[in-house]
């Protein structure tokens, strides 16, 4: 499964509720899969996705609020597991897709090469916490975690794209705010 | 000296500001001691990701402060110019110069040195804060942030320890 693939899958489960998705190519994913006003794409400010969620999650506790995330991005920010594993929201859901490379910058590797971001979640109090590799098993996890009270990380471990870049995204970031903030 | 803080705090929330997150700094003490009693606060482990939460609830519309020392807010220009500017988020900055006074501590006196550069460079409006003033300059803050503007208030550190 590449990361494409694994986000179109997953906006089938959730539908119109929001998402915070991290800066690079997971962001252009999600706006060539889906454009929608609830997703907000993180352009700069590379590693803060999972933080810009939980401040959403913690002031719209109605909503479950989708956080999608790299591997790159999380390990710029690991102090964010610690936060989110101590106000514990239970309407944030971090995915974090893990292709074990920087693709955005040109395949430089990560250290998750080495070292599982799952096992730091769960360590950091999240009340649940998975890791899948082919689009079956994300598919059971996306159904079974609607039962479930967050926070909840999900590892999709992804491949490489093979030099298939989704286009930028064309939205003034004011513009990606705004509709969001309506939204 | 720093009593006001508490005053301001209290002031703050009156006017509508309804969470206040970042790193503590002992120049803003009495301030986050405040917050902490109204329960309006939570502690970030960088200055980054505590401006990362506050855009978020921002998103939310929940209008939201930043503290930090003037440390962290070196640690944060990158997320100030690509997050709280590119997207135009009304941020309140409360920061803790460290390095104003000649005297103080070694690791502090660049930084307190090019802080008030820093910010101009920014193009961050700021006003520095005292007991006579306080409430002037938070008056104007939350009109900045009424308008859709970040801004930046900024305690000095006016005594060593």
């Amino acid at each position: 499964m590449i990361r494409k693939e694994a986000i179109e899958l997953c906006l089938d489960e959730i539908k119109e509720q929001p998402i915070i998705a991290a800066n690079g190519f997971i962001s252009r994913d999600l706006f060539n899969a889906k454009d929608r006003n609830t997703n907000f794409y993180m352009i700069g400010s590379m590693g803060l996705a999972s933080s810009i969620g939980l401040g959403v999650a913690l002031k719209t506790p109605k909503k479950k609020i989708f956080v999608f995330d790299g591997d790159g991005n999380i390990l710029m920010n690991l102090g964010s597991l610690t936060t989110i594993g101590s106000l514990k929201p239970k309407n944030l859901i971090h995915m974090v897709f893990d292709n074990s490379v920087h693709e955005s910058t040109g395949s430089q590797p990560t250290n998750t090469n080495f070292v599982s971001i799952e096992k730091i979640a769960k360590a950091c109090n999240y009340n649940h916490t998975f890791t899948v590799k082919t689009k079956n098993g994300f598919e059971k996890i996306l159904r079974k975690i609607k039962k479930l009270k967050g926070p909840i990380m999900i590892v999709v471990k992804i491949q490489r794209s093979n030099g298939e870049k989704s286009a930028r995204i064309n939205h003034e970031p004011t513009e990606i705010k705004e509709r969001f903030m309506q939204s | 000296m720093q009593d006001f803080q508490k005053q301001m705090c209290d002031f703050l929330i009156r006017r509508g500001i309804k969470n206040f997150i970042g790193v503590p700094d002992s120049t803003l003490k009495n301030f986050i001691e405040e917050a902490t009693k109204r329960k309006k606060i939570i502690i970030a482990t960088r200055e980054e990701e505590a401006i990362g939460i506050a855009t978020g609830m921002l998103l939310a519309n929940s209008p939201t402060l930043v503290f930090m020392q003037n440390a962290g807010f070196a640690n944060s220009l990158s997320t100030i110019t690509s997050l709280v500017q590119l997207y135009e988020f009304p941020v309140v900055f409360l920061i803790g110069w460290r390095g104003f006074q000649k005297n103080d501590a070694p690791e502090h006196k660049k930084i307190g040195k090019i802080q008030p550069k820093l910010l101009k460079d920014l193009e961050l409006d700021k006003k520095i804060l005292n007991k006579n003033n306080w409430k002037t300059v938070c008056t104007w803050a939350i009109n900045q942030t009424q308008k859709g503007n970040s801004c930046a208030l900024i305690i000095p550190r006016e005594f060593v320890d």
